[in-house]
């Protein structure tokens, strides 16, 4: 199956702009996540691509074949692109056994009625559901449900599988397994994935490319490590994972560093990065990279930074202690395997685990 | 537009590649998906059947011939007529009046019924509750029959207390008792407006008042009666409207006192004269119908912030419910009169008199038992058939009905139809227009059309009648129930590879029968009922139960009017009973 192409989507509703400028491409067999917060177009971009929703301008193809340019005549229905569709609320047809379920697809494309039953056993089989097949989506739980309609969204072949938060209605424990089962069933069958989630951790630990939405625009596509490693903008960093961002100046630079004066603190962190001297940058902190020490055993070498602040807060979460500090008017979170007592403490970060962020103009 | 074509069946035990298996091919109607083809055409359909009555009746207001006649040219001179005709100003007045009084009636009773039953501490509640009811499944026309067999001037009680006192200080046949009967009928409206949103109310203003030391009766007068003025105002227009376009009790209590109103002028204009003055009937009903159209209008309106009244039943716990002390027996004697005498009596003396050759407080009635009243339906065979109209009448329009409503809707409400809010306010639209108004309008059409007159004056024309105006009731039934059904569904059968109308057949069809169920019954119930447009569209062998009391009662066959009615009731209550056993056991599978 060739690959799913996006260009330029913008959509509206009622004059509120709700996409704008939406393009990626996803490969043939590619697990490929849409992650943001909740209300930033996730779900309508599936929509689009589904042909639930109608863009307002774009292109939507599925390698030569095009779904939708813009032209009412071009504009391919849903019942035309052959995707699956899984929704967060399953939309199992409650009148349907789950056998009927997933026979209706099938019957729709007028498959024989051996090969339907083959298809339906195998599909079942996959989300290890066949012993349940005549009963009805009432019968079955939550989670049953939702590998149900996982089948039905697989079980004619689809070109392309769109995922619409399928976890987000489990409970935590259900969904750690879910996720682990879902990995396998796309390796297995290899069928081109879109998954839409607002979970990083589901997003990192699923996919092969994650796009990241915020506020109807793509920030960043990329692999999950280049998401967390080098986030485009200060937004994906803040999204994924823990990171403190600060606002600073750019002092002096000097051989692929530059120095940032944090705020009105008096102190500053050398950083890997280029930026121009007298700009105003963000510095972003991964709770998990800052090393705590007392203040006596800081290290005085000049390789890494050392900033001076005050412990505001420390909560004991089980495998760590986890702190609220203060350096001046900032305020930074961080982790540590061990108990400071004291007020006063010193925060070792390395430069190049310091990410840069020059300021948008 | 492309569609991959379904390639060969994929060999046996081999999961098929990604998009082996293809989409499902559709015929394409018009170069377009069928789809549009049947929302174009439901909502063509929709226009025609709402506009049939509605635009010869504004043409012929503006005619100086019968619109069917050659050489006719545009006049004004049938409004000048109208507003100068002599009697035209007291009939108005007289309406005005009418549906003042029935309005404030049917509130003054409705009320604090609600607030006694609902909110109250109050002697078997819920019976009562069940038993106001009722009046919802008997029509104002047999509701009039039987209060004339109890209150009429020879009536069961009217006689009773002349004997006694000497002096009977009622009168039925006036404006006053005009519209006691008729807000007698509007009653349950009222009531169910109120009761629903008391119940749906949050009770924790009434505790807060009560904890601050309010006693019970403060609560109801200061907490309780204010959050009732929405609902008041919305069942007090909506029972306005039903007051101003009612023929029943106009033409049963009215015509005999001498007093005209508005509904009956258009009937005696339309049918009793020899020579209808098709001008004046005419202007005479465009101005009805504008009066109704305001009035909805004006309703919906309201409705937008009222519709929270209506809504579904929270429930308000024992001891939530107000102690009025040594007041509540003053209630009850209120709730118990009224419902045995304004209710319960009428029904029942209506019944009593179809079986008996005279009703009278001077000779016991089981000793004048007879079948005679049955006997002069069933002998004369216009009459039997009349029934038989009414029942086939009332079924094949509730099934159409709902079948069409149930389109309209999906089309309205789930479907990317251009024009799909144009489409609801269309099929809401009839609500505005008086039975008597689609009467004389599709009368017209039928004339004007080619062909018409094949049509005019058979059942089909009394099906396309009642169902105009019941297309509302049909899609009041059902819209509710769609939004019950989450959009994911449709949109997981059209990703799927069901087009729009294999999504309906499969999937929607399928999840509303139970809406479809409710709302075949309640317009059965309305249907059956139903026979104003028939006074005018009804041919010799298309009467239908309500046309044939009229003539009953205007032969002055008082006994086989009841006998009728009794029929009319018995009918209803058995397809009501089955149609609940139906529900129900939907309900347990
Ligand atoms: N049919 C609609 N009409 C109006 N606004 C909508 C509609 N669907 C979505 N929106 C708005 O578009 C934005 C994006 O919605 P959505 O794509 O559902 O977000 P996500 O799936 O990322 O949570 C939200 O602000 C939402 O309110
Ligand atoms: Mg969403």
């Amino acid at each position: 199956m060739p690959e799913l192409v996006v260009e330029n989507i913008k959509k509206s509703f009622h004059g509120t702009a709700v996409l704008e400028d939406i393009n990626f491409t996803v490969a043939d067999g590619e697990f490929f996540t849409l992650l943001g917060p909740s209300g930033c177009g996730k779900s309508t971009t599936l929509s689009c691509v589904a042909g639930l929703e109608t863009p307002d301008s774009g292109t939507i193809r599925v390698g030569d074949q095009v779904f939708f340019d813009g032209t009412p005549r071009n504009t391919v229905p849903p019942e035309g692109r052959n995707l699956g569709l899984v929704f967060q609320s399953y939309a199992l047809w409650p009148h349907m056994t789950i056998a009927d379920n997933l026979a209706l697809p099938l019957k729709l494309r007028k498959v024989t009625k051996d090969e339907q039953r083959r298809l339906i056993d195998d599909a079942l089989t996959k989300v290890d559901m066949a012993h349940l097949r005549d009963r009805y989506p009432h019968q079955l739980s939550g989670g049953q449900q939702q590998r149900v309609a996982l089948a039905r969204g697989i079980v004619y072949s689809p070109g392309v599988l769109l995922l619409d938060e399928p976890l987000s209605n489990l409970d935590a424990k259900m969904r750690d397994q879910a996720r682990v089962w879902l990995k396998d069933l796309q390796r297995e069958v290899g069928i081109t994935t879109v998954y839409v989630t607002h979970d990083q951790v589901e997003a990192m630990s699923l996919s092969d490319r994650i796009a990241v939405f915020m506020h109807g625009r793509l920030q960043q596509v990329g692999t999950p490590t280049e998401i967390y490693e080098t986030p485009a903008t200060p937004e994906v960093a803040g999204f994924i994972g823990r990171c403190n961002l600060l606002e600073g100046r750019v002092g002096s630079t000097e051989g692929g560093t530059v120095q940032v004066k944090l705020g009105e603190t008096g102190q500053h962190l050398r950083v890997v990065g280029a930026c121009s001297a007298g700009s105003s940058a963000t510095v972003g902190l991964r709770s998990e990279r800052i090393t705590l020490t007392d203040r006596a055993d800081a290290p005085h070498d000049g390789a890494v930074n050392v900033l001076r602040a005050r412990i505001e807060q420390c909560s004991y979460t089980g495998a760590r202690f986890e702190y609220e500090l203060s350096i001046g008017d900032l305020r930074v979170h961080a982790e540590s395997p061990v108990r400071h007592t004291d007020g006063e403490i010193n925060l070792i970060v390395r430069p190049d685990d310091c990410l840069l962020f020059p300021a948008q103009v | 537009m492309a569609i991959q074509t379904s390639p060969a069946p994929p060999a046996p035990s081999r999961t098929p590649r990604a998009g082996e298996l293809g989409t499902p091919q559709y015929r394409r109607l018009f170069g377009a998906g069928r789809e549009v083809t049947i929302h174009w055409l439901t909502f063509l359909v929709t226009a025609v059947l709402v506009l049939a009555p509605v635009v010869p009746i504004l043409y012929q207001s503006v005619r100086n011939q019968p619109l069917y006649a050659a050489g006719g040219a545009f006049t004004l001179s049938n409004y000048a007529h109208l507003f100068t005709s002599a009697g035209f100003g007291s009939i108005v007045l007289d309406t005005l009046l009418f549906a003042v009084l029935t309005t404030v009636f049917a509130l003054a009773i409705a009320v604090p019924m609600a607030i006694l039953l609902e909110r109250t501490r109050f002697p078997a509640a819920r019976l009562f509750g069940q038993v106001l009811r009722w009046p919802i499944y008997i029509s104002p026309l047999v509701l009039a029959f039987g209060w004339i067999v109890v209150y009429g001037p020879a009536g069961f009680l009217t006689s009773a207390v002349r004997e006694g006192f000497g002096w009977v200080p009622w009168n039925l046949y006036s404006l006053p008792g005009m519209a006691f009967v008729e807000a007698v009928a509007q009653v349950p409206i009222a009531y169910l407006f109120c009761a629903n949103a008391l119940a749906a109310s949050d009770t924790s203003l009434e505790n807060a008042a009560r904890s601050v030391g309010a006693g019970p009766l403060r609560v109801l007068r200061s907490v309780v009666v204010p959050m009732l003025r929405p609902p008041m105002l919305y069942a007090g227009l909506l029972i306005f409207g039903t007051a101003i376009e009612t023929l029943s009790i106009p033409l049963i209590l009215g015509e005999p006192a001498g007093i005209t109103l508005f509904s009956n002028f258009l009937y005696e204009q339309g049918i009793d004269s020899i020579n209808p003055d098709y001008g004046l009937l005419g202007a005479a009903s465009t101005f009805m119908l504008l009066t109704t159209i305001a009035l909805v209008v004006f309703q919906t309106r309201l409705l937008k912030h009222a519709q929270r009244f209506v809504s579904v039943r929270g429930k308000a716990t024992r001891s939530d419910l107000l102690d009025i002390g040594a007041w509540k027996w003053l209630g009850f004697a209120f709730v118990g009169l009224y419902v045995v005498f304004g209710a319960l009596l009428p029904m029942l003396a209506l019944i009593l008199r179809a079986f008996t050759s005279l009703l009278t407080p001077l000779v016991n009635p089981f000793d004048l038992l007879t079948l005679d009243n049955f006997r002069l339906i069933f002998d004369y065979a216009p009459y039997t058939e009349s029934i038989v109209n009414s029942i086939t009448v009332a079924f094949v329009g509730a099934v159409a009905v709902t079948l069409f409503g149930t389109v309209v809707v999906l089309v309205a409400r789930r479907s990317d139809f251009r024009f799909a809010r144009l489409l609801e306010t269309t099929a809401q639209s009839p609500h505005a227009v008086p039975g008597l108004i689609v009467g004389i309008g599709l009368f017209w059409a039928f004339t004007w059309m080619p062909g018409g007159d094949a049509v005019r004056g058979t059942l089909f024309a009394l099906i396309i009648a009642f169902g105009i105006r019941a297309l509302p009731s049909a899609y009041g039934a059902i819209s509710p129930a769609t939004m019950q059904l989450g959009a994911e569904l449709d949109n997981a059968a059209r990703v799927a590879g069901a087009d729009w109308w294999r999504t309906v057949s499969r999937i929607m069809l399928r999840l509303l029968v139970p809406a479809m169920l409710a709302s075949f019954l309640l317009i059965w119930t309305q249907m059956i009922r139903e026979y104003a447009p028939a006074m005018f569209l009804a041919g010799a062998e298309s009467q239908v139960i309500g046309t044939t009391a009229i003539d009953l009662w205007t032969q002055g066959e008082t006994g086989s009017v009841a006998a009728l009615a009794t029929l009319q009731i018995a009918v209803t209550a058995v397809v009501a009973g089955l149609a609940g056993l139906l529900l129900k056991g939907k309900k347990h599978a």
